[in-house]
């Protein structure tokens, strides 16, 4: 009898001692849990204040990137939407030390894994900050110089070259946090090249009678030339 | 029928026997396909529980020349918003309805504010002025046209009527005002009546032919509600967002364009709408409110325009047009007489004692701060300090109404 409740004892002895031994670390990770949310929200409303402070959402809306949450049918403040992107990358950072504190080897390589994704992270939206500012910046000069030049579709070329850009943008942000990046390069080079070889064959095509006229043109005053010398000779 | 007497320095389109409402249809879809036609409507949520809304519903649904309709929902809650969409479904022309209420409208209001803009309270005017950034926005229309949406005695004759001097290319009008008769047994209209048309003639004795005051003197209702006019002047208008809304547009149109391409229409045989209280004791409400703020709009306007107000000149004022409305009660005593209308002349003189009281606090007003009177900065100067203003506008109305 006495072997039999050791036999249902002694599992559960072991659960609790293991379990004494990682009820610190849980506390250890509530409490992290705890401050960090706190800290986070903290961070969060000093942070909005500021950008309120300098204006923020007037530059934002300026700048066209109010114009960039709209089209993702975000319709909060710019500044309130940063606070709260802010604010959840902090409460993520948090989860994961937190999740660390349980050492538990499983999440800690994890949290490892997540540490080591977060330059990736951060240079794919400098990547897509940039690209989007520049894109921006060459399709409105195209424009511009399409309009001085009185081309009749200014505006379809300085949005082809926005869309072009576009898609080199997004690429370039896949492959930085590689998502997918066989993928990506493949789909980006199909794309890519397709609408090269799209406007090679365009050109190519629209371009034959100019082309024919030219070679006829330039073979006409060769011939003329050759002629010209002959007589000149005799 | 109509006398054909051409009055004042604009154009009065009369109504001369009885026009062929399909002939007029016939033309303007015709006109409408290189002068595309936007109607805009203001309206409140409480107006949809009203008995004018689904009159006019069922007009504007055999409507065929209008290329969009603008609707802009003002107190309205989400489910309400819902319940319009429902309620306009009968129309087959593109409707779109703003609501005002709604999160994402709400926000382009912050994008207004926070970049230092004031674009008024909530009314008639805030809405209206909206409603042409939609239309400039979506780039889909010439011209603009509007009316009120507590219209009781509503045909579609009266849109027609409205959208042709504008939509017609022959005629060369950039803005056309509606005008018609407001008699329901009795004389309505006591604003236009008794307040503006005998201030505009006792101001005229102080300083004279007025361009100003001579155009809104050509209007035989400046304050109807119903007009029609190119998208060029909704982009650089500005329009005050208070009870001078009619005025001040009148004051814009004056500044932006010559006399002889605006013109008046006449609209209807009569006129019913939802009348408002005179309120003499509360300037703060109702026709009391109302006359304070055209008052002010039109001081500011001359103001503008370089005519030097000064206290003994108000004082004067005051006087000139109490005997000018006192001489205009008896007019319409005979008008009323000879038509076997009903007509209280006590009525009619506590009007014009109020609204002298009114023009009193107008004054004084305007003495302590000429700049008082509100006017919502026009689409140009938006779209300058607020680039995509535009972009973002259409996106909000549009995903609202997905």
């Amino acid at each position: 009898m006495t072997d039999f409740l050791s036999l249902i004892l002694e599992p559960l002895q072991e659960v609790f001692l293991t379990f004494k031994i990682f009820l610190p670390n849980l506390l250890a990770m509530l409490v992290i849990m705890i401050l960090g949310v706190i800290l986070a929200r903290i961070i969060r409303f000093m942070l909005v204040k500021s950008l309120t402070a300098i204006n923020f959402d007037s530059w934002s809306d300026r700048m066209g990137f109010t114009t960039l949450m709209r089209k993702g049918d975000l319709w909060a403040k710019p500044s309130a939407m940063l606070g709260s992107v802010v604010l959840w990358l902090l409460i993520t950072v948090t989860l994961m030390i937190g999740l660390s504190a349980l050492k538990i080897p499983t999440i800690d390589s994890l949290v490892e894994q997540f540490f080591g994704y977060l330059p990736r992270v951060f240079s794919a939206v400098l990547i897509l900050i940039i690209g989007y500012v520049l894109a921006g910046f060459i399709s409105r000069g195209v424009l511009i110089a399409a309009v001085n030049s009185g081309y009749h579709y200014a505006k379809l070329l300085a949005e082809a070259i926005r869309t072009l850009l576009t898609v080199l943008i997004l690429a370039m942000v896949m492959e930085q946090l590689q998502i997918a990046p066989s993928i990506v390069l493949a789909a980006f080079s199909i794309i890519f090249g397709g609408i090269v070889v799209a406007l090679s064959i365009s050109f190519g095509v629209g371009g034959i009678d100019a082309a024919k006229r030219m070679i006829e043109r330039e073979s006409a005053e060769n011939c003329a030339a050759g002629v010209k010398d002959e007589i000149e000779h005799i | 029928m109509s006398d054909f007497y051409q009055s004042g320095i604009i154009t009065t389109l009369h109504q001369l026997g009885k026009p062929s409402l399909d002939r007029l249809e016939t033309e303007l879809h015709g006109f409408s396909k290189s002068r595309p036609i936007a109607l805009v409507l203001p309206a409140l949520y409480s107006e949809f529980e009203g008995a004018a809304m689904p009159g006019i519903v069922q007009e504007l649904a055999k409507v065929k020349y209008l290329n969009e309709i603008v609707l802009v929902l003002d107190k309205g809650t989400e489910k309400d918003f819902q319940r319009v969409r429902e309620f306009m479904s009968p129309i087959s022309t593109d409707v779109r309805i703003i609501h005002n209420d709604g999160k994402r409208i709400t926000e382009i209001y912050e994008t207004f504010s926070r970049n230092g803009f004031n674009v008024g309270e909530r009314g008639k005017g805030r809405s209206a002025w909206l409603a042409y950034g939609y239309v400039l926005a979506r780039g889909k229309s010439d011209v603009i046209a509007l009316h009120d949406c507590d219209i009781l005695t509503y045909s579609r004759e009266l849109l027609a009527r409205l959208c042709y001097p504008v939509v017609n290319p022959n005629l060369d009008y950039v803005f056309c005002k509606g005008y018609y008769s407001r008699v329901s047994g009795k004389m309505n209209g006591r604003v236009t009546r008794l307040l503006v048309t005998p201030l505009v003639r006792s101001i005229q004795q102080f300083i004279g032919a007025h361009g100003f005051l001579t155009f809104l003197d050509s209007f035989r209702y400046p304050l109807s509600g119903e007009f029609c006019m190119i998208t060029d002047l909704a982009r650089v208008n500005r329009i005050p967002w208070d009870w001078g809304l009619e005025v001040g547009s009148l004051a814009e149109v004056h500044r932006n364009y010559s006399p002889r391409r605006v013109c008046q229409v006449d609209i209807a045989a009569n006129y019913d709408h939802k009348h408002q209280i005179l309120s003499a004791d509360d300037a703060a409400k109702g026709l009391m409110k109302m006359t304070v703020d055209i008052c002010k709009s039109i001081f500011r306007t001359l103001a503008s325009e370089g005519v030097v107000f000064s206290d003994g000149l108000f004082k004067s004022l005051l006087v000139a047009y109490l005997r000018q409305a006192e001489d205009t009660i008896m007019k319409y005593e005979a008008d009323a007489a000879i038509n076997g209308l009903k007509f209280d002349r006590h009525e009619e003189a506590m009007a014009v004692e109020a609204f002298t009281r009114a023009i009193g606090m107008a004054a004084q007003t305007f003495m302590e701060n000429p700049m008082t009177t509100p006017l919502i900065p026009n689409w140009n100067r938006v779209s300058s300090a607020i680039p995509d203003i535009f972009e973002m506008l259409k996106m909000a109305v549009d995903e609202d109404n997905k």
